[in-house]
């Protein structure tokens, strides 16, 4: 059947010479094309930069998303940060676009850290080794703990663990 | 070089006047989802759902796609029904998919603006479609 309606939404990180990351978030659909850019520093993730761009038929917030993206340079990403986001970019006279945008770049970002410990995990082809190699993921990132049904008390990975 | 990408295509078809059908895809470096399900237009009602793990993390994640049931009877127009599906299908089950659905009910209005929107160009060329969809409502 044909589609009526068609929504793609792409988000990168890109590692840059200075030590940053450059996150792009894009989207595009039937009624609305928006670009939000963010570069985010390490080691405590703060939002350096932010830049929006939205075009077609905009939603609410929309005329004011390139000033009002700028509220949320100097934020971390980290904990809180949905309420923050939120706080500074949502509500009444927000735009909920761009809320979504930060909250998936920040997102990727986090991935982007997760990739390379998993890439090492699929060397491992011993269940003891790998089950191992989870509980030490689970130990230095104990936000993972009960985040999904992998993680849950009863997970066959989380057994002996006290966390 | 990029060190993470992520897409996500959603994409909305109309069996009938009643239902609204979307297909969403999460692919990134890690993990690769698929989501199908059925929504009722009047309330926002999830009529039916399944999912599709092609890539995934641990050899839990599959046991998963059985939890996505728990969403049919859940409305995308209820209070707070993003984090319902977060807390119910992504901390009961598999995150990913909460996402994939969440962005399905991020689609829903535009779906609908869309559709009506082209159904009035077909009969009006000429049609002010800003105008249209300032004053357009669920």
């Amino acid at each position: 059947m044909i589609q009526r309606f068609l929504r793609n939404k792409v988000v990168e990180v890109e590692p840059r010479p200075d030590g940053t990351l450059e996150v792009s978030w894009r989207l595009t659909d039937d009624l609305l094309k928006a670009e939000v850019r963010t570069v985010v520093q390490l080691p405590d993730m703060e939002i350096l930069e932010a830049d929006a761009k939205l075009d077609r038929f905009l939603p609410q917030g929309g005329e004011v998303a390139s000033e009002l993206i700028k509220k949320i340079e100097g934020i971390n990403i980290g904990g809180g940060l949905r309420k923050i986001v939120a706080g500074l970019l949502g509500g009444p006279d927000g735009c909920p676009i761009l809320v979504t945008a930060i909250l998936e770049s920040a997102n990727a970002v986090i991935l982007h850290f997760t990739r390379p410990g998993l890439h090492l995990s699929e060397s491992m082809t011993d269940p003891t080794e790998l089950k191992e190699g989870f509980q030490f993921m689970l130990q230095t990132n104990p936000r993972l703990v009960r985040s999904c049904i992998a993680f849950q008390d009863d997970s066959p990975l989380m057994e002996g663990l006290n966390l | 070089m990029i060190s993470f990408n992520r897409s996500q295509i959603i994409g909305a078809e109309f069996p009938d006047s009643e239902i609204i059908r979307f297909n969403g895809i999460q692919e990134d470096h890690i993990y690769g989802m698929e989501i199908n399900m059925e929504v009722r237009i009047k309330d926002g009602e999830i009529l039916k759902i399944e999912g599709n793990m092609k890539r995934y993390t641990t050899p839990v994640c599959p046991n998963a796609i059985p939890i996505l049931q728990t969403a049919v009877g859940k409305s995308l127009r209820d209070e707070g029904w993003e984090s319902k599906i977060m807390k119910e299908i992504g901390r009961k089950g598999c995150e990913h998919f909460a996402e994939i659905i969440i962005e399905c009910g991020h689609c829903f209005d535009p779906a609908l603006r869309s559709r009506d929107l082209s159904l009035a160009l077909e009969k009006d060329p000429a049609l002010d479609q800003e105008q249209y969809l300032k004053n357009w409502s669920a």
